[in-house]
């Protein structure tokens, strides 16, 4: 075949455009893009401040990774909750309930495992490995279930998402926190292996659930009618149940898959450190969530959310803490950044849909 | 007082809604604004009420030419416009109500409760109002409601108020309660444009009538000389019939039964209605606003609930709870309003194409891209449906290529049973004409179909007959020659059904 002169014009100056115009078709047309700049822009800052050695490259990049571990590891609790979170938000509703149902079922994997006096699975004679499973297996039985409890309030009981999940969040807390005082327990130490296990040297499991459940989900909202139905709810509810989607049920099925996640958490937590503080523990875990997923480019008011943005936004949020950290802010002053953060994704995100 | 409008004429962009109409009102004068929709009532109306600009023309009030620039203007003219949505807020006693947006102050400026209370029992005790101030409109019906809201544009010392629709939502009640209020304004020698679909009503309590027809008016004069039908037949003109697109049809060759409703009644919207359609069968079902025909068939559609009453498909009983079970019992709805209740803005055209059968088609929950691309490629073409590319954004058509995937999104569930809800809704005639084609297809491939409508002209062209609702219920079916606008306005408007030539015949 002949080659047709016009399909080869100078490659040079074309391949300089073509960058160009790549980059602002994604700019304009990929809502994760700019997410996704925002979040290299502060790794390469990250990165800057930790200080490059040249002469000691392979030192200096195994504090790096060691870093970016400890960052991973400390948020894939938080960052699997997030992607709970996106899903509601998505549908047009909220769960403030997340914290407490972390320390409610933390304590319930407590007391199925608990190797002192009161240990329940021990008492019946279910001990070692099979333990472990059967108490996975009941806690996330469990998160499900009060998952799907907030669920049928909201959709059968047509009490508000923000008024059903205040609620709960009250409850669960102080639930757990009466019948855990002056409790001590300790869980048998195969039960930390889920999260402690080392891969390769390195203690990495918790990143590795968070990657699987991020995969999962990005999946499930892409491809199943689950994920597809979700966006259809919160864009539009009226019109989703006039074309035959069952709306309650994919909310009561939204709100149970984030007490499931929770629950996930919550065995990540408690195999992580061995024990749970239930006046303390997942307080303000809510707001992170929300953090991240707004971070992320989902909408509060329903319709638009994605997956992968949120575990953008979680590591956005997690780099700035990190690099708040290094810098020696104070404390108390780190929420105000955080604020900061989600007020300026947000504006920002305005600005390019209203342009 | 004396209002006159002059020449008024508005046009939104290509489209004149008002020709040059004129018309004048006195105090103490009932006066009926009569027309179809989209006649032009309502820009005369919101232009006497200051809340859209006229092209050109005047308005005069007792001879003097006013500019009315704002709602406020047409305020302080002495003009009140009660909206057919109130202005009241439910949560507020009626005497806070009554001076929304022009609190009385006490000095220390906080609200003055007692005045404002004691002014408002006074207008109630000068118009006959046995009402208490103190209640919260929240517990008024519908009827109080009206009557609170003309007594606020009595205390502004209106001359002149126009009243759309204002008997639409209430029972017969209610309705000779604002009638006996509407008098006692007259003798204090106000003047009323009543706006209303009723003629029944207007004959009962307006003095004069006029009417508008695709913007201009018609026909006015004094209602004792009038009959409903002429005012009916006033309204839609007797020019306006188009070509038919009614088929030939023996009417022995009808298709077997398909859906058959019997007393049907949800109480609010609907009372016991009774129909059958066929294969192959394309019925209308029209009213005016507040006939309940969306309510019950959003009702057949398992989006709303019925109290009693049963639904036969083929000939056998169903019980629908949901819309996935009425999708998956072979019946789809196309509902009216259509960003409302079918768009979803923040998906693309393949997927608001497809969302009714992802269930259908997918397999342990996952969608089925392929399949729901073979039927959505092979209905694009049979819709004409004119787009860029599959995951391009609804919103980026146009109204009638959004409907047009609407409507493919609800032949992918391959109904039995199709009811369109408005389907011309926001359309453009290209694409209307389009629809009606569609229709009439469908039809031919011995599908069931209802078509709900307000435009009597379009149920005409399409329907092989049509059943006509009042207030709930079905005031009558037509068919054939009888089909024609004048009997179905007659119908719509609460009047009673003449005997069929065939039946006077037995």
């Amino acid at each position: 075949m002949m080659p047709n002169p016009e399909m080869t014009p100078p490659v040079n100056n074309n391949k300089k455009r073509n960058v160009k115009e790549w980059f602002q078709h994604k700019w304009a047309n990929d809502p994760l893009f700019s997410i996704l700049i925002a979040l290299i822009i502060m790794v390469i800052l990250q990165t800057l401040t930790l200080g490059f050695d040249y002469d000691s490259i392979g030192q200096w990049f195994q504090a790096w990774t060691n870093n970016w571990i400890n960052i991973l590891r400390n948020n894939a609790g938080v960052g699997i909750v997030a992607l709970g979170m996106t899903f509601v938000i998505m549908t047009g509703g909220i769960d403030l309930s997340v914290g407490s149902t972390l320390v409610i079922t933390g304590a319930f994997a407590m007391y199925l495992l608990d190797t002192g006096a009161s240990g329940i699975l021990g008492e019946i004679g279910i001990t070692g490995t099979p333990a472990i499973f059967l108490t996975i297996l009941l806690v996330l039985a469990f998160g499900y279930l009060l998952g799907a409890l907030i669920g049928v309030s909201i959709t059968k009981g047509l009490v508000p998402p923000f008024i059903a999940t205040l609620g709960a969040m009250m409850i669960f807390r102080s639930v757990t926190q009466h019948f855990t005082q002056g409790y001590n327990t300790t869980v048998p130490t195969e039960f930390l292996q889920i999260a402690s296990f080392k891969l390769g040297n390195l203690m990495i499991m918790p990143i590795i659930y968070w990657a699987v459940i991020a995969a999962i989900l990005y999946y499930v909202s892409k491809r199943t009618t689950f994920g597809r139905q979700i966006i259809a709810v919160g864009s539009n509810e009226r019109a989703a149940r006039l074309s035959g989607v069952n709306v309650n049920k994919v909310k009561l099925r939204v709100y149970a898959l984030m007490g499931l996640l929770v629950s996930i958490a919550a065995i990540i937590q408690v195999s992580r450190i061995g024990s749970m503080d239930f006046s303390n523990a997942g307080r303000g875990m809510e707001m992170d969530a929300i953090a991240a997923a707004v971070v992320g480019g989902t909408h509060m008011l329903g319709g638009r959310g994605f997956v992968l943005g949120t575990v953008y936004g979680m590591l956005i949020i997690a780099v700035m803490n990190n690099l708040l950290n290094l810098f020696g802010v104070p404390p108390f002053l780190r929420e105000a950044f955080k604020g900061f953060i989600v007020i300026v994704a947000v504006l920002l995100q305005r600005k390019s849909e209203s342009s | 007082m004396k209002v006159e409008m002059q020449n008024i004429r508005k046009s939104f962009g290509s489209n004149d809604v008002l020709k040059d109409v004129s018309f004048s009102i006195q105090g103490g004068e009932i006066c009926a604004l009569l027309g179809e929709n989209g006649a032009g009532k309502s820009t005369l109306m919101n232009i006497l009420g200051g809340v859209i600009q006229k092209d050109s023309g005047s308005i005069l009030i007792d001879g003097k030419r006013i500019g009315f620039e704002k709602p406020a203007d047409s305020i302080d003219a002495g003009i009140a416009f009660i909206h057919q949505e109130l202005n009241l807020v439910n949560d507020l006693p009626i005497y806070e109500n009554m001076f929304l947006g022009r609190e009385l102050k006490t000095k220390r400026g906080s609200l003055d409760l007692q005045e404002m209370y004691r002014k408002t029992a006074e207008i109630f005790e000068r118009m006959n109002v046995d009402l208490d101030p103190r209640k919260m409109v929240r517990d008024l019906d519908a009827s109080y409601k009206q009557i609170v809201e003309i007594c606020r544009a009595m205390m502004t010392n209106s001359s002149i108020i126009i009243m759309d629709e204002p008997t639409t939502s209430l029972t017969d009640a209610e309705v000779s309660r604002v009638f006996t209020m509407m008098k006692t304004m007259q003798d204090h020698q106000v003047g009323i444009i009543f706006i209303s679909h009723k003629l029944n009503e207007v004959m009962q309590i307006c003095d004069r009538y006029l009417v508008l027809r695709d913007g201009l008016l018609v026909s006015e004069g004094n209602v004792s000389g009038v009959t409903t039908k002429d005012l009916a037949s006033y309204m839609v003109g007797f020019d306006v019939r188009t070509e038919s697109l009614r088929r030939e049809k023996d009417p022995d060759d009808i298709g077997e039964e398909v859906l058959r409703v019997e007393g049907l009644t949800d109480e609010e919207h609907f009372r016991d209605i009774n129909f059958t359609v066929h294969a192959g069968e394309i019925i209308g079902v029209t009213g005016l606003l507040g006939d309940g025909r969306s309510e019950l068939f959003q009702a057949i559609f398992g989006a709303d609930t019925y109290r009693t009453g049963k639904l036969y498909l083929y000939g056998n009983e169903i019980k629908i709870a949901n819309t996935y079970q009425a999708i998956k019992a072979g019946i789809a709805y196309l509902p009216r309003n259509r960003k409302e209740n079918a768009i979803l803005k923040d998906m693309t055209i393949f997927e608001n194409a497809s969302i009714s059968t992802w269930s259908m088609f997918s397999r342990r929950g996952i969608i089925n891209t392929r399949k729901h691309r073979d039927v959505f490629e092979q209905q694009r073409n049979t819709l004409r449906l004119k787009m860029g590319e599959l995951t391009d954004s609804i919103m980026s058509l146009s109204g009638g290529n959004q409907q047009k995937v609407v409507l493919s999104k609800w032949l992918a569930t391959n109904p039995r049973v199709l009811i369109l809800d408005n389907p011309t809704q926001g359309v453009d005639v290209g694409a209307k004409e389009d629809i009606y084609d569609i229709i009439i297809k469908l039809a031919e491939e011995n599908i069931a179909i209802i078509v709900l409508s307000s435009e009597a002209q379009e149920i005409i062209r399409v329907c092989d007959r049509a059943l006509v609702m009042y207030h709930g219920v079905i005031q009558g079916e037509v068919s054939g020659n009888d089909m024609d606008e004048q009997t179905i306005m007659r119908l719509a408007t609460g009047g009673e059904p003449e005997l069929k030539r065939s039946e006077q015949q037995i």
